[in-house]
């Protein structure tokens, strides 16, 4: 119960972050969104660098990876607004902009995620050293 | 916007998270494995992303209700960055099949029910 309840608030918060992005860079379901992009390429960025560095310590809470990890970065990055954003491009006839806005999603989320995974690798561990 | 509007946006978004945390436990991760509660989630998302765009576009909604079912219920279902850091991590453990083909499935399919979603409810 108490890892739900982690995931609901990390899911508030997360969700609450993306919706100030949206509103801060303003755009129609057509345009290219930029907005959505940075959030889910900033968003894969940090849960790789959690990933591979503090969630390898066994002193890390479950309640605080659940909370962090599905709730708070899995909610602030969103996989169905990229589709939104494609089909509607698509729809108007603009299909070099929805190939080129999902070219760059993927490129740029998973080379976030694949640094973020290396820097997290990298952290110290002091507990572990001494 | 209504503040109530604002309101639901965010509890649906926390919502569909506690939905997305529960399927992806329902469906542990084995380690090179294709990590198929992320996939399901993502794709049923996106269908639901589909409908709400073409429904939209018909004024059949109001521009609130948009908001809370595309930013908060599939906004919060659906996640980019696991969906990132699982296929780097199936490469990094060498299962370059499994990482093309959750990369892959997971845009084929997210691409295909949106699209299907938007021409059933436009």
């Amino acid at each position: 119960m108490r890892l739900i309840l982690a995931a609901f608030v990390g899911g508030c918060l997360g969700t609450s972050l993306r919706f100030a992005a949206d509103l801060a860079v303003p755009h129609s379901n057509d345009q290219f969104a930029a907005g959505t992009l940075v959030v889910n390429v900033l968003g894969a960025l940090v849960l790789g660098w959690l990933v591979g560095g503090l969630w390898t310590r066994p002193s890390v809470p479950a309640w605080l990876k659940v909370a962090l990890g599905p709730g708070l970065l899995g909610s602030f990055t969103t996989f169905s607004a990229v589709m939104v954003s494609v089909v509607a491009q698509g729809s108007t006839g603009l299909w070099a902009l929805a190939t080129g806005y999902l070219i760059a999603s993927v490129v740029l989320g998973f080379g976030a995620a694949a640094l973020g995974l290396w820097f997290g690798g990298r952290l110290p561990r002091p507990r572990e050293r001494s | 916007m209504s503040v109530w509007a604002l309101l639901s946006v965010v509890v649906c978004g926390g919502a569909a998270t506690v939905i997305r945390y529960l399927v992806a436990r329902a469906w542990p991760v084995r380690p090179g494995r294709l990590p198929g509660g992320v996939l399901l989630v993502n794709v049923v998302g996106s269908a639901l992303g589909g409908v709400v765009l073409g429904l939209a576009e018909r004024a059949a909604i109001s521009a609130d209700l948009q908001l809370v079912l595309l930013t908060g219920v599939c906004g919060g279902l659906t996640t980019f960055s696991t969906w990132s850091v699982e296929t780097i991590e199936l490469v990094n453990r060498g299962r370059w099949r499994s990482a093309v083909v959750n990369a892959g499935l997971t845009l084929a399919l997210g691409v295909g029910v949106a699209t299907l979603g938007y021409l059933l409810a436009r």
